[in-house]
């Protein structure tokens, strides 16, 4: 009993500390055993994964608000910067989200065999920069956490990566952590004077802070005018959708994927694109959310474009990584669109389509990363009838492509569902383009099936070997949700609604 | 009758149970999917005899004051989408409709499936995939009977999309053949472009109504609240997703290709029930169309070309099994047509009396393709010797589609031709009674040239002897042929409590079953024309075509090439599709990555190395410039102060 309220009060704490320290310790596992730090590794993100689970289950959606809460006193005034912890009804899935993606990245990742101890150091640090940004409510630990979660993404691509000749242009893997580093970079400093903005405007009113909480009530009293949110907004809704693959700001994205290792991918588009839609959320709708109504006709018409910009793109790539980074840009799309509904079916939309494109993508990267190791190839033109060989793997790969396509039964459905229903009633013309873009999914995945997986054998790829029990494992467990989500996604909808339900009352 | 949902759950639990120990279990798992959808049709049964007898106002049931159906409607909470209790938050439900138009399709769909099940038994013996197949029988059943129990248009929606991927997984089974995998491919795009346009109705439904439950919606069609405008648009929108899935022109290029896929997944899925269900569609939604006359014409339109342009195409083909698919396109479209000219019963009666008649002449082709290995019907002749029963059984059908009297066919297509005949422009019953004659004269030149003409030798394929089908198979086309000969007789109104299937299907007011008595000599005469003209031409060659087709040899060629539809799509998705894409994919790299991106580090780059070479170390350079600057500054505070 008293164990179990000791948890409940610290489990936010817990879940930022758990994998800060566990990449902390891990610099002291044995070089000579590469298999401890993965074993070490799989302990701190089992313990994430317990402790994301608890947070989720614990989180009472007839309550609603922040829950869990926390905080621990640092810098009095004038700063006011404290760690400041809690979670709502949004931030709690994408929580669970982590969990499941930091754990399963980890458990695929035994296939890292160079300097794996600085792997996973870097990964665990990243996972618990995205923990820290999705439970913390202060400002200056968001921006923190935030740079925590990207910063390792450079060494991640540029140690571990991958570089590829793709006959008319070569992208190295030092090009890719380059770019994606100096993009993600110039977004954190536009969010950076976002943030300050707001500061120095709370400071004028008369009650400097970086928490986010009172500068939501400040935002919501009429401290910060209509103008200045009117050019505060852009900054966060460019710098955080520089993450989230906002078309323009998209194409470090697809070069990222096609460099990254296997485990950096899966926590790259399964959970860090995520933390861009997230702050687009938490920080430029909560805390200017007159600027966010001024622009959301721009952010929806961005999102548009993402969808069918990247569903286009998608179908003439030749690289599966590309296939699966181009329809990540799309499936994006939909969430930059939903939020930008700023109606309560459409933002719920968007949130659950963050959940269910994160396991989705992830699993697709598992498998992509499951063939490359093997056949050491990912030319779609080049791969054939996989499913001789590779029949687990075409199987899961066939369940992600449906998701993908938002067949019904499966995550991406209900959560692509929601977002049209939004954005119908708000900017018809655009959900009309929305919903034909779900169509354009359909040609560029079917295409990949047949192409890749279906068709038949070729003696080249005779060779390979089928999924290892730990990669079925990890692919089984995410298809499992994707298929629970799709059939009952009320356990996850009821908590977000009433997280969403409270974000929109100002609007 | 509060059961009926497990009729679907049967088959829903049966997939995953297949998939996961049906390789090592005896039948390899086909008897699990058979026991689930016969189970289904033992419980529709007790369903039919408990809507026959509840009691109005008890276990959800009343009489629809929308449709003047007797309905009853059970269901549970599936999702919510935003706050309940929140403006424009809305319960999704997984919850079911019974009454006569469900109970129809839920009959005929569990019989025909049980059938085919047991017919593949055969058919499929020794595929390397047999638990497969299986498996997405057992999934294809449980969508298609969820569409037609599903009380809301988002459940109908799902169930719709599943049976679509149900549809692609079978048709491309045999997917080492590149057919096979481009045509299930089409298949499933072709179809969602439909259902794009599909989706969109409904959220216009619930943007107008505020609501998904299809009850609200007929309700709000019945008084008013939704503007004819928004009906027609509503109603022409769903329509684009009927027209996907029943393949409506010009969306039918999918269905002759779906031919690749086994032959009892034709049967049941490409003729008899999932591409009936758009029909079903448009019946179910009835009442918006009728909100809109111009929705309903739109619908008679289509249906109409739809019809004839596929019987044509059929009677220039040599497939057997394509000459039955585009009979099925043809048949369609008479029930759009008989839809759209307010013959809601005649539509549905046509949609099961073809659905007998079609699967039965699909196992009957299965029958003969598993024999011979053969599909071309130039290589075939006089099979009856060898084949009997199966003669027997495909003239049978073929007669009752042809619409030669006292069949099946002949009784529904006779309403049909009497709905259009009444409620429509001359001009529709002439066209309609054209597609008639052009029914009979490709069904007859099917039945005759196969199993009646001079048996051909080219073609000696076939390792084996031919034979007739195998009991497994036999026993399905057997009872499906009792059906195609003696299902219009159920339209009668017999003595007794049973007031034949126009009452039991009443929409509105009520439609008993009636004959226009010219129409029905006509057609007849028509059929029985047909069929001996094509006697004379396919069996006592007393008639030779050459000439005529010497004599209309571009038109000709133009019907066998489909009116060049297919071409016309390939140029569109090679030439605009493919182009965009893959002008997207090139601006994304040349523009977005190596202007946008690389041009500002390139010239970063190239300002540092420009701006390297003046940092000399020289000291009387940095004071030349000091000096100039100097001068400079001067001057301008001189202009200044000028």
């Amino acid at each position: 009993m008293d164990f179990f309220t000791a948890i409940e009060q610290s489990a936010l704490f817990l879940i930022v500390l758990a994998p800060i320290a566990g990449a902390l310790l891990t610099m002291f596992t044995s070089r000579e055993r590469p298999q401890d730090a993965w074993h070490f590794a799989i302990l701190v993100s089992a313990i994430t994964l317990a402790l994301s689970i608890f947070i989720f289950v614990q989180y009472d959606f007839r309550a609603g608000g922040y829950q869990l809460t926390h905080i621990f006193r640092w810098l009095g005034y004038p700063l006011d910067i404290n760690l400041s912890l809690g979670v709502d009804g949004i931030a709690a899935p994408l929580v669970l989200l982590n969990g499941i993606i930091l754990f399963g990245g980890v458990l695929v990742a035994q296939t890292i065999k160079r300097r794996s101890r600085d792997f996973f150091v870097l990964l665990l640090a990243l996972g618990g920069g995205v923990f820290g940004v999705f439970v913390v409510r202060d400002l200056f630990f968001l921006f923190f956490f935030y740079e925590l979660a990207v910063l390792p993404m450079y060494l991640l691509i540029g140690v571990w990566g991958s570089s590829t000749d793709f006959g008319t242009f070569r992208r190295t893997k030092e090009y890719g952590a380059m770019k994606l580093m100096l993009f993600l970079v110039a977004g954190s400093v536009l969010i950076w004077v976002g943030i300050l903005a707001l500061y120095v405007q709370a400071w004028k009113a008369g009650a400097p802070t970086f928490d986010m909480s009172t500068l939501a009530e400040m935002a919501q009293r009429g401290d910060f005018s209509e103008g200045l949110q009117r050019w505060v907004f852009p900054l966060f809704m460019i710098g955080f959708g520089v993450l989230a693959g906002l078309w323009p700001f998209h194409t470090w994205s697809p070069d990222g994927h096609v460099a990254a290792p296997t485990a950096v991918s899966m926590l790259h588009a399964g959970v860090l694109m995520k933390l861009g839609a997230y702050g687009i959320i938490r920080v430029g709708m909560e805390l200017t959310p007159a600027g966010a109504e001024a622009w959301m006709p721009v952010l929806i018409g961005l999102g548009t474009v993402n969808v069918l910009y990247g569903a286009f793109s998608a179908m003439s790539q030749g690289d599966l990584k590309y296939v699966i980074g181009y329809s990540s840009v799309s499936h994006m799309g939909y969430v930059i669109m939903g939020i930008a509904t700023l109606h309560p079916i459409g933002v719920g939309g968007a949130v659950l389509q963050m959940f269910s494109h994160g396991i989705m993508t992830a699993l697709m990267f598992v498998l992509v990363g499951a063939i490359y190791d093997r056949a050491h190839i990912r030319d779609i033109n080049v791969l054939n009838g996989l499913v001789k060989r590779m029949g687990a793997a075409t199987f899961f790969f066939a369940i992600a492509g449906l998701a993908s396509l938002g067949l019904p039964g499966l995550s991406g459905f209900v959560a692509e569902f929601m977002v049209f229903t939004g954005a119908f009633k708000e900017y018809l013309p655009l959900a009309v383009l929305a919903v034909a873009g779900a169509a354009v999914t359909a040609v560029y995945i079917l295409r990949l099936l047949a192409r890749s997986f279906f068709g038949e054998a070729d003696p080249r790829w005779a060779h390979l070997t089928d999924l290892s029990p730990v990669e079925k494992g990890v692919a089984g467990a995410f298809v499992l949700i994707l298929i629970a989500v799709g059939v009952w996604p009320e356990p996850l909808l009821r908590v977000i609604n009433t997280g969403v339900a409270s974000l929109l009352k100002v609007f | 009758m509060e059961w009926a949902w497990l009729i679907p759950v049967f088959s829903f639990v049966a997939f995953p149970l297949i998939v996961l120990f049906g390789k090592p279990l005896p039948g390899k798992g086909a008897p699990i999917a058979i026991l689930a959808i016969g189970g289904g049709f033992v419980l529709f049964w007790v369903a039919l005899l408990g809507y026959l007898n509840v009691v109005p106002g008890v276990n959800n049931c009343f009489t629809s004051s929308a449709t003047g159906v007797f309905t009853c409607d059970y269901r549970i909470s599936w999702f919510h989408a935003g706050l309940p209790g929140l403006e424009d938050s809305v319960e999704l439900a997984w919850g079911m409709i019974i009454d006569p138009l469900a109970l129809v399709m839920l009959g005929m769909v569990t019989f025909v499936a049980l059938m085919v099940q047991i017919y593949s038994l055969g058919y499929m013996k020794g595929d390397p995939r047999f638990s497969w197949y299986y498996a997405y029988h057992a999934l294809f059943a449980a969508a298609m009977l969820t569409l037609a129990l599903a009380d809301n248009f988002l459940l109908l929606y799902v169930a719709w999309e599943l049976v679509g991927v149900c549809s692609y997984l079978l048709i491309g089974f045999w997917y080492e053949r590149p057919a096979a995998r481009n045509a299930a491919k089409k298949a499933f795009i072709v179809t969602r472009l439909g259902d794009v346009g599909m989706l969109l109705g409904i959220l216009l439904l619930w943007r107008e109504v505020g609501s998904f439950s299809m009850l609200d919606a007929f309700e709000a069609a019945h008084n008013g609240v939704l503007n004819q405008g928004a009906a027609t648009a509503a109603g022409l929108l769903l329509f684009l997703g009927a027209m996907g899935k029943s393949a409506q022109f010009p969306f039918h290029v999918w269905l002759p290709d779906a031919m690749e896929g086994p032959t009892p997944v034709s049967a049941l899925i490409h003729a008899a029930t999932m591409v009936a269900a758009g029909v079903y569609l448009v019946a179910r939604a009835y009442p918006i169309f009728m909100a809109s006359g111009d929705a309903l014409l739109v619908v008679a339109v289509i249906g109409l070309i739809t019809a004839l342009l596929a019987s044509t195409i059929a009677l220039a083909s040599t497939d057997l099994k394509r000459i039955l698919a585009y009979s099925t396109i043809s048949h369609l479209g008479l029930m759009m047509l008989s839809l759209g000219a307010l013959g809601y019963t005649a539509a549905l009666f046509h949609l099961m009396a073809h659905g007998f008649s079609k699967a039965l002449l699909f196992l009957g082709a299965g029958s003969v393709l598993h024999s011979t290995e053969e599909q071309d019907i130039r290589n075939m002749g006089g099979l009856r010797k060898p084949m009997p029963l199966t003669a027997f059984l495909f003239s049978l059908g073929a007669l009752s589609l042809g619409g030669i009297p006292i069949l099946a066919g002949f009784w529904s297509k006779d309403e049909v031709l009497s709905a259009v005949s009444h409620n429509m422009n001359p001009i529709f019953i002439v066209l309609a009674l054209f597609t008639a004659l052009l029914s009979a004269l490709y069904m007859a030149r099917a039945m005759f040239v196969v199993f009646f003409g001079p048996a051909r030798t080219h073609g000696h394929r076939h390792s084996h002897p031919i034979h007739d089908a195998q009991l497994s198979m036999a026993a399905p086309m057997l009872l499906l042929g009792v059906l195609a000969a003696g299902f219009g007789l159920i339209s009668f109104n017999w003595p007794g409590s049973y007031q034949g299937i126009g009452s039991f299907l009443f929409f509105k007011e009520h439609e008993g079953f009636h004959i226009t008595w010219w129409i029905a000599i006509v057609s007849t005469l028509l059929a029985l024309a047909a069929f001996f003209a094509a006697y004379l031409v396919y069996v006592r060659q007393r008639i030779s075509l050459e000439g005529a087709r010497t004599a209309f040899a571009p038109l000709i060629r133009v019907v066998e090439n489909k009116y060049y539809m297919d071409h016309l799509y390939q140029w569109l998705v090679d030439r605009v599709v493919l182009v965009a894409s893959a002008a997207i994919a090139l601006v994304d790299r040349a523009v977005v990555n190596d202007v946008g991106v690389n041009g500002p580090a390139e010239v970063v780059g190239r300002v540092g190395i420009a701006m390297r070479r003046h940092v000399t170390g020289h000291l009387y350079s940095y004071a030349l410039v000091m000096t100039l600057g100097l001068i400079g500054l001067a001057i301008f505070w001189w202009l200044r102060a000028g």
